[in-house]
């Protein structure tokens, strides 16, 4: 597999698309295009391998799952890792001649996808810093009474940023992909202790994506009870996923019935002690 | 002076609300963040309502203050913020101050709520069920979240919009009661299940230690007896050890993914972790 110039240009221009701050919009650009799943349909359908696209993208969604970015703080870029980590790791799964649907080869894409996350914060902070030039520009304006320019500087100008730090850098990597790859091949062999390593931590990152979402909704020790609930279902039970969230949802209307009641319970004192004493007797 | 009271358009609010669905971070930096995104978003409203440049002027620069919240829940300030626009239009007493106190009050809470429930609950329960649709390459989860996301998210924004137009100031008092605490933990609750979920079908960690007779025969296989006490108990493990590293130790997750790659030296170093590769 080999990335040529035109499959580089439509991978970059998902990367302006996908990213946060994106020209996608955060729903359709960063919270779908940049998703690590749909960048593997993305760059399957460029590339034109589909299945292996998915399943690679299906491994590093994992660690991703949870990728929130309160306040604007970025911890890793969903533009490098869907459309530079994904695409770099098809290139090189399919010429190390992995199964798409090994666990090395899934272990593979987690790693290079979490590398190339994390290096290309840089491209976020550089988007988000080429925009202020633009944002000045625009306050000048609306002081001046040119209102209508709001529209260029919100949704044309950052076009300028994103070339720069989301689609020259996407391209130039995926053109010069093919050529790291056999770079690290011959290098990096392996059997040896740096790959054993490398594909080993690639089954232990997506803990960490899991783990962030946990420390989100855990805010009592019980709610770990309630983990190892849809847990046990899906490792002990074999329920699949959406079998879980069935059983999930049966509970969490029970969860709000039960809250309601106790809301209720705790309005009525207040209601019975301006109301008729009565209604009490009759019980 | 007679005037007649002004009536937002559907079409105004139409165009406000999609300059908002799209181009809220789409100029984004860490001294605006969604500043421009909201005047954006305001302009169609302040060109209806007020007939002279000096006055838009004027009223546009209400919304140049900072601005930043979870921008899908967040569409409700920006409808809450028109409606309020219609009243100062009409010669109600709403000045500034009034506007941006809202504004400012609400960024927060909604953040919050948009955080944990929306991007943390919802958007990964939805990310689960289309892995579990991904098998062997499927595009059907792909596809199918591209859909479910999109048009939820449209429809609740858009119904987020139009009843903050509708509730105007009102809507601070729906937004923090004791019911929206209610739907928003059971809610939770479904999610940490899912997770539990996701846990168990998505992440795949494996010893390869088995401890060896002298004649090279199998004494102990530690994945097998790991799996007759509880089946992939060790992918449990590695998720609360790292939980308990973010929420407990309070360590940042790069450096928790830095602890990982320790981890997994140490453990292929010890014989614990195998991939068992060749090229």
């Amino acid at each position: 597999m080999t990335i040529s110039v035109f499959q580089a240009a439509l991978i970059g221009i998902c990367a302006c698309l996908s990213s946060m701050p994106g020209l996608g919009g955060t729903t359709f650009g960063n919270y779908t295009l940049g998703r690590p799943l749909i960048g593997g349909l993305v760059c399957g359908l460029i590339l034109g391998n589909v299945p292996m696209g998915i399943m690679l993208g299906a491994a590093v969604q994992i660690v991703y799952i949870a990728l929130v970015t309160p306040g604007g703080t970025v911890s890793a870029d969903v533009r490098a890792i869907s459309y530079i980590g994904i695409p770099l790791a098809m290139l090189y799964v399919s010429s190390a001649g992995l199964d798409p649907a090994s666990a090395e080869a899934q272990g593979f894409a987690v790693t290079m996808a979490a590398t190339v996350g994390t290096l290309g914060t840089v491209l976020f902070y550089g988007t988000a810093t080429v925009n202020l030039v633009w944002q000045h520009m625009g306050m000048r304006q609306v002081k001046q009474g040119k209102l209508k320019s709001l529209y260029i500087v919100d949704m044309v100008l950052p076009w300028i940023s994103h070339i720069l730090c989301s689609f020259i850098p996407t391209f130039i990597i995926c053109l010069m992909g093919s050529n790291m790859v056999q770079v690290i091949k011959d290098y990096l062999p392996m059997d040896g202790l740096a790959m054993k390593t490398l594909f080993t931590v690639g089954s232990l990152l997506p803990a960490v994506g899991v783990a962030i979402l946990l420390k989100q909704v855990v805010s009592k020790p019980k709610d770990i009870l309630t983990f190892f609930f849809g847990f046990t279902l899906c490792a002990c039970m074999n329920v699949n996923l959406i079998g879980c969230a069935i059983v999930g949802g049966f509970f969490a209307v029970i969860n709000y019935s039960i809250r309601c009641l106790s809301i209720k319970q705790a309005a009525a004192p207040a209601l019975a002690a301006s109301a008729d004493d009565d209604d009490e007797e009759d019980i | 002076m007679a005037e007649q009271t002004k009536k937002l358009s559907k079409k105004a609010l139409n165009k406000s609300f999609l300059n908002w669905f799209y181009g809220h971070l789409t100029c984004f930096s860490q001294e605006h963040m969604q500043t421009f995104g909201y005047m954006v978003s305001m302009l169609p409203i302040i060109e209806e309502l007020y007939e002279t440049n000096e006055e838009q002027t004027e009223k546009i620069q209400t919304y140049s203050t900072f601005f930043n919240t979870e921008p899908q829940v967040g569409s409700i300030v920006v409808g809450i913020t028109a409606g309020m626009e219609e009243a100062r239009a009409n010669g109600e007493e709403v000045d500034d101050e009034t506007i941006n106190g809202i504004r400012a009050g609400l960024m927060g809470p909604l953040a919050g709520i948009g955080d944990s429930l929306v991007v943390g609950t919802v958007l990964p329960i939805l990310l689960g069920v289309a892995l579990g649709l991904s098998g062997g390459g499927s595009p059907l989860g792909a596809i199918m979240y591209i859909l479910v996301w999109n048009i939820g998210m449209f429809l609740l924004m858009r119904f987020m919009y139009f009843k903050g137009y509708e509730l105007g100031g009102k809507a601070v008092e729906v937004l923090v009661g004791e019911r929206a605490n209610a739907i928003r933990d059971s809610i939770i609750m479904l999610g940490t299940m899912v997770i539990g979920g996701v846990t168990a079908k998505w992440i795949n960690i494996t010893t390869a230690f088995k401890m060896l007779n002298s004649e090279g025969g199998v004494i102990v296989d530690l994945q097998q007896t790991l799996n007759d006490v509880y089946p992939s108990i060790l992918s449990a493990a590695f998720v609360l050890l790292c939980w308990w590293l973010l929420s407990k130790k309070r360590l940042s997750p790069l450096i928790v993914m830095l602890i990982l790659v320790a981890v997994a030296f140490v453990g292929v170093l010890i014989g614990f972790f195998d991939p068992n590769l060749t090229y």
